[in-house]
């Protein structure tokens, strides 16, 4: 198998890593294509992959019996799906799916547990990611309770424009109301709203970021912490 | 099943849903829609601001005007009537 160049790996985790990381992990990186929708972790079911990702955005999706649902979290060329491997567990009650379409790497549980284990540098940049990701569902907890549908919006967005490459994002306002556990009026008002104040361009099944400083502002301050916690920690991001 | 569409009378327009959504029959279009309309409500009201929306105009594929669903019919009953009524 031809290994990635690591200058050439477009995954910000996997460039970050030192030299003795990289090279404990490449070996076993199988590019992929990802279509969007495709599940990559199914609750309850047990995985054997994890995926970085090159480019696309992956979701994390806690839902009930009955399916009410709720986005969790939410990660792109920044991170990795099938973390919970590192962590020791093959199963968890969350799905993961692509909202998104993309590329990037697969590699076994067992090659990454191994690749782990040989490289210890690799297993820190894997758990700071972890904490990285548990930052950001804990901003995403704050803004559920204490933002209006518009600011969760905004902030979700900024999120997406991070992991996208140029202004675009091609989402649905059916897909929106998913994401943010709302109905899909209160997707369309809200982003009516965006859109008046000139932040967004919103066309059907696509949304186009206008001016991205505008949205920071607006998701006043449930955006950024992550992020900068991201570059501390691990590197270069979005 | 059907497609509806939850089209917002805003007052001075119209914003159009664009996507519209499947239910089985005019009634459940009509519950989709006044559960819609509480949402709308309750996120103007805790954010403080003014609904922009007034009313849903449900349309089917082609455009036309099968019902209209006040936003007030999304508040308890006893709420619905105008301050100079009470």
């Amino acid at each position: 198998m031809v290994q990635p160049s690591q200058s050439f790996v477009r995954n910000c985790l996997l460039s970050a890593l030192d030299e003795a990381a990289y090279a404990a992990v490449a070996p076993h990186l199988e590019p992929i294509v990802l279509p969007k929708g495709v599940v990559l972790i199914e609750a309850g079911k047990p995985f054997e992959y994890a995926h970085f990702l090159n480019s696309g955005i992956g979701s994390i999706i806690v839902s009930t019996a009955d399916s009410r649902r709720v986005e969790a979290g939410l990660f792109g060329r920044d991170g990795l799906s099938g973390f919970g491997g590192v962590l020791g567990v093959n199963q968890c009650p969350q799905t993961t799916m692509m909202q998104v379409e993309g590329d990037g790497y697969r590699i076994a549980l067992s090659a990454l547990r191994h690749a782990c284990d040989q490289a210890i540098s690799l297993r820190e940049a894997i758990l700071r990611y972890v904490h990285v990701f548990i930052t950001q569902t804990s901003f995403t907890s704050l803004s559920n309770v204490n933002q209006a549908i518009e600011g969760r919006l905004a902030r979700w967005l900024l999120m997406c424009h991070d992991r996208v490459t140029g202004d675009d994002i091609a989402l649905t306002h059916e897909f929106l109301s998913i994401m943010l556990a709302v109905q899909r009026p209160s997707v369309t008002t809200a982003l009516h709203v965006l859109e008046g104040s000139g932040f967004i361009k919103a066309k059907r099944g696509n949304i186009t970021i206008l001016d991205r400083d505008a949205l920071i502002d607006f998701a006043d301050g449930m955006y950024g912490t992550p992020e900068a916690e991201y570059r501390r920690l691990i590197g270069p991001f979005g | 099943m059907s497609r509806f569409f939850l089209h917002q009378d805003l007052g001075n327009g119209i914003l159009e849903d664009p996507e519209g959504m499947e239910a089985a029959d005019l009634a459940t279009a009509k519950q989709q829609a006044i559960q819609a309309a509480r949402q709308l409500l309750a996120n103007a009201i805790m954010a403080g601001t003014k609904p922009i929306g007034k009313a849903f105009r449900i349309t089917d594929d082609a455009g036309t005007l099968l019902l209209i669903v006040p936003f007030s019919e999304a508040l308890p009953t006893d709420m619905r009537a105008r301050p100079d009524d009470l």
